[in-house]
């Protein structure tokens, strides 16, 4: 059963739906809507203004060569005359479409470029796979690479991190304390009480991770102690629909689609196809679904065109390619 | 090189990019933060302008302002004392508005758009000459403004020639035939600044026995200036703008909700009357001192549409130029205009021939917002889009009407529209019934294609903004009751097929069936709210109204269709 209004599935106690078909989630959306709040571009400009570096960067940009994180590195760069520094982290499953985007983006728009690659994390995403775990992969990546990624801007001194992150991945502005994987929001409750879970017991039996941070709470009180630091997404404030920028970073970065992706038009790396499978048996749906169900919410996509855009239709052999290379075969 | 145009804090807050002469956006913030005459800092308008335009914040180089804030300051101050103690506590309502806000803008740009350049300031007045003369056709013309108020000038005249412009002479507060026409408008139990249209049509339902009254109270000179008795107004007194006086005179004021009575209509028309022949007796001096051929007008005062017909037919000028924006928004592309031509002497290269300047959305946006709606709609291409609508117009259905770019400026001229069959006697009671709860007595408009327009009105020239009000032919009157007003006169607005040839097509569509190459148009809002300005704001009248269908763009919804 999926919600009439999104594309949340029943999956109690987190989400339930109503006698119409209407989800909890959407529900409690309608109760709080405010009228008429919209950001707006000054808005953005603001608050670039009152967190303003005197240091040689102006914003670290997390780029991962998707569509909206290469549009963000373009409009800094470009709209905003700043001067970033584009990073870009691959946990050793990154793409090769993915990194071609960054490296022409980053290449035509002449910006300095850290990348970081490290197969650091390959030991937890195995013990995910092979034990089953509940814990979300994405979840517990976007952990490390937020870390990861404070502690850069702190290192070069910038106080602005850039995201892409569209309007259906984070709720409130400015904060990244207030972005979508809080375990507060009943959509992601039991995936970061999963992936805490496992940190907790994971952590404490392998001193490889004895650093890693527990949650995305820990992630920010971190950051807190080290430098004050905001994350922001030009897209949360630009009126500017995916298809527009996308056409722009095509023309003028030489931005290809690729090949394979999950969601559709979407870009990711190769664990996403086996944190989307896992997720999906887990929960019957995905952080997708969740990030989709808010951009119908705010009438910026048709549950028509989530639900398509959502299919699952990658092959076995895919996920048994990339499961290969963490030891595991998924079975028939 | 990118100037932005501003007008705000009093009414009609506005902004306008102007980009190498050309005006790429021009928008009112009232259809964004939809408050009716918003008169705050026009940030939504202002972002609107910069994205459409295709440029960023910081490739603005001028941004001009539509008028003289210390100028206006002085004005202010100077009046508070002249009438203290009585202005006391006008004085402390208006005093932190203008330390805030009003005396800083440069600050205010640079903290709300980050704009560190240079602004400079235009006379109001200079601003409304500008924004007529300077998007005008003609290479040269006398100029005549006339609104409530701006620094000290309340009218002003002179002429234009090329690029520049020179104001010959003006009339300064308190005479003022704006104001006189808001105070009226107040008295008369209507918003001032708001509803002065509304007097406007009241006033053809009465009789001027009041009009010498108001030639006592405005001494009107040989050349049409005029001193006005201050006894009869309070200008700055207190929270009325009329005086114990001028009730002695004219009776007791209207409340909003009393009955209108033959004195209410009455004191409108000796008003009307009286404001045309001020603006007559002003327009004929003026062409015997410029002795030019062509007239630019501007200001609130010209969205008359009764006193333009007037000027136009009695004023000895042989063509007259009105922009659809003719009240304060306009401001705002005047002071772009007159920065970017009269200041920095960059010759004149565009011609404003229509009005749509304002957001669009695409059909891909249109389709969500339907579909979030759940609302059930059909796609239609344009030939099928145009009949089909012609033919539920012919049927006597209220459509809603959502085309391309909002227009600039207080009238909806097609694509902000609600349309109906004005060949339908009774589409007046059923439009206000239906959807716009407006007073009876005031009248829907004619849009007609352009080029029938001289079979059905008695007019010489275009009118593609709808300020002009012609009467409507003796033999028509009866083809098209719907949108003839009780004088005989009808507020027209003339279609041209190359400004808007998707509405042209409609009208030219429900002709076929109808043989009549009209229809009524009527502003895209429900009472006291400003005309819609997104496919979301049009679902919401929509569905808060009982119009029979909405087109947006290519998609039909109808009433029937509607899912709760």
């Amino acid at each position: 059963m999926i919600c009439k209004k999104c594309v949340l599935p029943e999956s109690k106690p987190d989400i339930w739906l109503n006698e119409e078909g209407i989800c909890n989630v959407c529900l409690g959306h309608e109760k709080e809507k405010q009228p008429r709040n919209k950001t707006l571009e000054t808005d953005f400009i603001k608050l670039l203004k009152m967190y303003k570096s005197s240091g040689k960067y102006d914003c670290l940009v997390m780029c991962s060569g998707g569509k909206d994180s290469t549009s963000a590195l373009y409009y800094m760069k470009k709209r905003y005359k700043l001067n970033p520094l584009a990073f870009t982290f691959d946990h050793g499953f990154e793409t090769e479409d993915a990194m071609e985007n960054v490296k022409n983006a980053v290449e035509v728009l002449g910006v300095d470029f850290l990348f970081f690659k490290t197969e650091f994390m390959k030991d937890m995403f195995s013990e995910i796979i092979k034990t089953q775990s509940k814990a979300s992969i994405c979840h517990l990546c976007s952990i490390w690479y937020m870390d990861l990624t404070f502690k850069m801007a702190a290192k070069f001194n910038i106080p602005i991190i850039i995201a892409g992150w569209t309007k259906g991945q984070s709720t409130k502005q400015p904060l990244m304390s207030r972005c979508g994987c809080s375990m507060h929001q009943p959509e992601f409750h039991s995936m970061a009480k999963s992936t805490n879970d496992f940190l907790d017991k994971y952590i404490k039996s392998n001193p490889k991770y004895k650093d890693f941070p527990k949650s995305m709470e820990e992630v920010l009180s971190r950051a807190k102690i080290r430098q004050k630091c905001v994350v922001l997404s030009p897209h949360w404030f630009l009126p500017f629909d995916p298809e527009t920028y996308v056409e722009m970073i095509k023309k003028e970065l030489k931005w290809k689609l690729p090949k394979l992706s999950y969601p559709e038009n979407s870009t990711n790396c190769y664990l996403n196809f086996i944190s989307v499978y896992n997720t999906m048996r887990d929960y019957g749906y995905t952080h997708y679904h969740v990030e989709m169900s808010k951009l119908i919410r705010e009438g910026l996509l048709t549950r028509e065109e989530a639900l398509k855009s959502l299919e699952v239709n990658f092959p076995k052999e895919l996920l048994n390619s990339i499961g290969s290379r963490l030891g595991y075969r998924f079975s028939d | 090189m990118n100037i932005l145009g501003i007008s705000c804090y009093y009414h009609d807050s506005a902004a306008c990019l102007i980009k190498d002469g050309i005006i790429i956006a021009a928008a009112q913030e009232e259809r964004f933060n939809r408050i009716k005459n918003s008169f705050c800092f026009p940030v939504n308008a202002i972002n609107y302008c910069i994205q459409e335009s295709n440029i960023t914040f910081l490739d603005i180089d001028y941004v001009g302002f539509y008028e003289k804030p210390f100028l206006k300051f002085h004005r202010v101050i100077l009046d508070h004392l002249k009438t203290w103690p009585f202005s006391f506590l006008n004085f402390l309502d208006s005093m932190p508005k203008w330390l805030q806000d009003r005396l800083t803008l440069p600050l205010t740009l640079e903290k709300e758009i980050g704009f560190k350049g240079k602004t400079l300031f235009v006379k109001h007045h200079l601003s409304h000459a500008a924004s007529s003369f300077l998007v005008s056709p003609f290479d040269q013309a006398a100029i005549l403004t006339c609104d409530g108020i701006g620094e000290w000038a309340t009218l002003a005249y002179g002429i234009g020639r090329g690029n520049q412009i020179k104001i010959y002479n003006e009339l300064r507060y308190p005479h003022s035939l704006g104001l006189l026409y808001s105070t009226l408008t107040a008295y008369l139990g209507f918003s001032a600044n708001q509803e002065e249209g509304t007097v406007m049509a009241l006033a053809s339902c009465g009789n001027p026995v009041f009009l010498d009254k108001f030639r006592k109270i405005f001494v009107i000179k040989p050349d049409g200036s005029f001193i006005l008795d201050t006894s009869y107004f309070n200008f700055n007194k207190g929270r009325r703008m009329y005086s114990n006086k001028f009730i002695k005179t004219f009776g007791n004021d209207r409340k909003f909700n009393d009955i209108l009575e033959t004195r209410h209509c009455d004191i409108a028309c000796s008003l009307q009357k009286f404001v045309e022949e001020v603006l007559i007796t002003i327009t004929r001096n003026i062409y015997n001192e410029t002795k030019m051929e062509k007239l630019c007008l501007a200001g609130g005062s010209f969205l008359n549409c009764v006193v333009n017909n007037k000027i136009l037919e009695d004023s000895l000028f042989k063509e007259i130029f009105i922009q659809p924006a003719a009240g304060d928004a306009g401001g705002a592309l005047g002071a772009a205009a007159y920065i970017y031509h009269s200041i920095l002497k960059k010759n004149r290269n565009y011609i404003m021939t229509h009005p749509y300047l304002g957001p669009a959305f695409s059909a891909s946006q249109i389709r969500r917002i339907l579909l979030n709606f759940n609302l059930i709609f059909k796609e239609f291409n344009e030939t099928e889009l145009t009949k089909q609508v012609a033919e539920r117009l012919a049927k006597n259905q209220i459509v809603g009407w959502f085309q391309g770019r909002a227009e600039f400026g207080p009238r909806a001229l097609g694509n902000r529209s609600i349309l109906a069959n004005p060949c339908n006697p009774q589409v007046k009671e059923l439009l206000n019934s239906k959807v716009k709860k407006r007073e009876p007595f005031r009248p829907y408009a004619p849009a007609v294609l352009e080029e029938r327009a001289d079979e059905f009105f008695e007019m010489r020239c275009k009118s593609p903004f709808m300020l002009l009000a012609p009467k409507v032919k003796e033999g028509k009157r009866t083809l098209i009751p719907g949108v003839v007003h009780v004088d005989g006169t009808a507020r027209v607005q003339t279609v041209s097929k190359d400004t808007n040839p998707r509405f042209w097509q409609l009208i030219k569509d429900f002709e076929n069936i109808t043989g009549v190459p009209i229809v009524l148009n009527t502003s895209f809002n429900l009472r006291r709210e400003p005309i819609v300005c997104s496919p979301e704001d049009a679902v919401g009248s929509f569905r808060k109204s009982k119009m029979d269908c909405l087109v947006l763009e290519n998609y039909v919804v109808d009433k029937r269709g509607l899912v709760e």
